[in-house]
């Protein structure tokens, strides 16, 4: 469902285009960010279990193996059925094959990134099923067919009077009606309605365990727990890095997710599924899809140790400022910036590229990803395999030869002081310094060098 | 070769060096001076509420003191030696599918634990063959006994069994979204509302 021809900054100078939207946009997402901080602050063992978290997922990918087998044994025993998928392809045609068996018409899901990575919904609807995202979020947007532009808060984009008209479409709410309460309730009721006829439930997967070989899932809305304790056949689907070694490293990672996605303890629900409803079917379908790849470089394995909590996102400046609708990966933002193009660097070049290096995604990971670092070499990356444009590419060997010629770069400084101040504003107008209603800056007189060089004599004497 | 072997041949193709596995129990955590204090205001920001029994007070009195108007719709109780509300025996012949739940307006149940740093409660109820009660009840009552509260969540896994049919669930407060325009609204999919009863 999405869109790999998007280019970042194209994108979002478009979304730009509306500036109290966008300004409404970078401060909704914000304050969850604040709420976070407040969470963060309130636990003296913050940065311990930050780097607890780090080390067991860094200590799991060194076993993936071992732990992903211990975990399908385990499931196996419990009286689950457990897949492997090597792609998105073979992962759609097994629920299908599930779904097909048991004459399935309604499928309920709950907020799967995975699926929305292989494309499940249009694959599942072009075979006859009813797919109906029952996750708040995920539900507006499939009802608008877009994707998500957040991967905790999937509609954080859209404003409440575009969700209430939108729901006096299809749900027949009152018309002008936008209050969150209202509309939340009419939903809810609308959802039950499916969730009672449903003949399947789907989830995502948010931790496994090889221990116990049971699957975690959180959600504030209990739609998960609805979509699978209902139906008789229940399906979770999770990547292979969702492993952790033990239940008990739970007790670290249920601290850390909530606390870092929304700024809340806990979400409502954290429930732990080891086995169908009684006279019902249990699957798990654990899918690869370019991970064990990402797994052999030394360069961007951590990126594996990701629990989509989303916090990259909302303390990106970038991301808050262009939306999620910008990104050309299905995962937004800091996190998808380096999983996008990982996964192809020729689609999702421009993603790496959307990114200040400012560092404050890897200061809140919880898992502590080195994101700004991935990116700084997902772009090294994207040049080497000419994904960048020829104009960016050129600048960019231009200013690498500048810097490795100190004395070229001296001059060309001040031939640039010299000569900024003479040249008339019209022939600015087009530069990078105009394009946005900004004035040229007034230049310095001396080079940064020189006010250094001053500096350090003057501490001298 | 199957996708399975497949997968696990490249990731051993691709395994990083071996890194050891942290002691998650050697750092000291967080600890309240009065964790029920703690349990009590958290779980009202959550859309909870927490409460206490008086001596010869029983827990379906409770649940009524809280919510005067208990009674009108039907209530099912699952705690033992309890006789108000419809029973667990009642329930188990009457209830042909987890649908079957879907009236209930409120559902008592048993809570094995209480977490004070998230006022989450553990829920796993032996027996209960109906998982779906806990999420299509309108109003649920976790009854725990008042001991049985722990700091943090390590703590808490510490000591939860998985009992349900291979099912068991931290609940915290009641269920709810902030998907629009993030606004909280209390009462998404599951019920709308959560009381803890600490006996």
């Amino acid at each position: 469902m999405h869109d790999d021809d998007i280019k970042h900054p194209q994108a979002a100078a478009e979304f730009l285009q509306d500036r109290p939207h966008a300004r409404w946009h970078d401060s909704a997402v914000w304050w969850v960010r604040k709420k976070r901080d407040a969470q963060a602050e309130k636990l003296p063992e913050w940065e311990q279990l930050r780097a607890l978290a780090d080390q067991i997922k860094a200590h799991t990918l060194s076993r993936l193996d071992e732990y992903l087998a211990e975990f399908a044994n385990k499931a196996k025993s419990n009286g689950v059925t457990v897949h492997f998928a090597q792609d998105a392809q073979e992962h759609n045609t097994i629920v299908h094959g599930i779904l097909a068996a048991a004459h399935v018409k309604k499928l309920v899901k709950s907020k799967s990134m995975l699926t929305e990575e292989c494309g499940l919904n249009p694959y599942l609807e072009a075979r006859g099923i009813e797919v109906i995202d029952t996750d708040l979020g995920e539900r507006i947007v499939q009802l608008r067919h877009e994707r998500p532009s957040h991967i905790v808060m999937p509609a954080i984009h859209l404003k409440k009077e575009q969700i209430g008209e939108l729901f006096e479409k299809e749900m027949g709410t009152e018309h002008g009606n936008s209050d969150p309460t209202y509309l939340t309730h009419a939903a809810r009721a609308n959802l039950r309605e499916h969730f009672l006829t449903a003949d399947a439930g789907m989830t995502g997967v948010n931790f496994a365990i090889a221990e116990t070989g049971g699957v975690v899932v959180c959600t504030n809305e209990g739609n998960a727990d609805l979509g699978v304790s209902l139906p008789p056949i229940h399906i979770s689907s999770m990547g292979i890095e969702k492993i952790i070694p033990k239940m008990e490293h739970l007790g670290i990672f249920t601290r850390l997710l909530a606390r870092s996605a929304i700024g809340s303890p806990i979400t409502t629900y954290t429930s732990h599924f080891h086995q169908a409803r009684q006279g019902g079917e249990m699957h798990i379908v654990i899918v690869d899809n370019g991970r064990s790849a990402i797994l052999g470089s030394s360069e961007f394995r951590k990126s594996l140790q990701c629990i989509r909590c989303g916090a990259c996102m909302n303390t990106c400046p970038v991301y808050r400022r262009s939306s999620g609708m910008s990104y050309s990966y299905i995962i937004p933002g800091p996190i998808g910036s380096t999983l996008g193009p990982s996964r192809d660097i020729k689609k999702h070049a421009s993603m790496a590229f959307a990114c200040t290096t400012c560092g404050s995604c890897s200061n809140v990971c919880p898992v502590k990803i080195n994101l700004h670092e991935q990116l700084v070499g997902q772009r090294a990356k994207a040049f080497d395999a000419n994904a960048v444009p020829r104009l960016k590419k050129w600048a960019i060997q231009t200013a690498g030869f500048m810097m490795k010629h100190p004395a070229l770069f001296d001059f060309a400084g001040k031939v640039q002081r010299t000569i900024i101040p003479i040249v008339p504003e019209a022939l600015l107008k087009n530069s990078a310094w105009h394009k946005y209603g900004r004035a040229t800056p007034d230049m310095p007189k001396d080079s940064f060098k020189d006010i250094m060089r001053k500096r350090v004599q003057g501490d001298k004497k | 070769m199957s996708s399975r072997e497949q997968i696990l041949n490249t990731i051993r193709a691709n395994r990083p060096a071996p890194v050891e596995l942290p002691d998650i129990h050697a750092p000291v955590f967080v600890h309240y001076d009065d964790p029920h204090q703690q349990f009590s205001t958290l779980v009202e920001t959550l859309g909870g509420c927490a409460v206490y029994v008086n001596e010869g007070q029983s827990v379906l009195d409770a649940v009524k003191a809280h919510w005067p108007d208990a009674g009108q719709g039907r209530i099912v109780n699952l705690l033992e030696g309890n006789n108000a509300g419809q029973s667990h025996t009642e329930l188990q012949a009457q209830s042909q599918s987890p649908h079957d739940h879907q009236n209930v307006d409120i559902a008592i149940v048993a809570g094995q634990l209480a977490v004070a740093e998230n006022a989450s409660v553990w829920v796993s109820n032996a027996n209960l063959d109906c998982r779906s009660l806990y999420f299509l009840c309108q109003r649920l009552v976790m009854v725990v006994p008042r001991e049985r509260m722990v700091h943090t969540m390590r703590d808490a896994y510490a000591q939860i069994k998985i009992e349900e049919r291979g099912f068991g669930s931290f609940i915290a407060g009641s269920s709810r979204t902030a998907d629009i325009e993030q606004s909280l609204v209390m009462g998404a999919h599951g019920a709308m509302a959560a009381l803890v009863v600490f006996v």
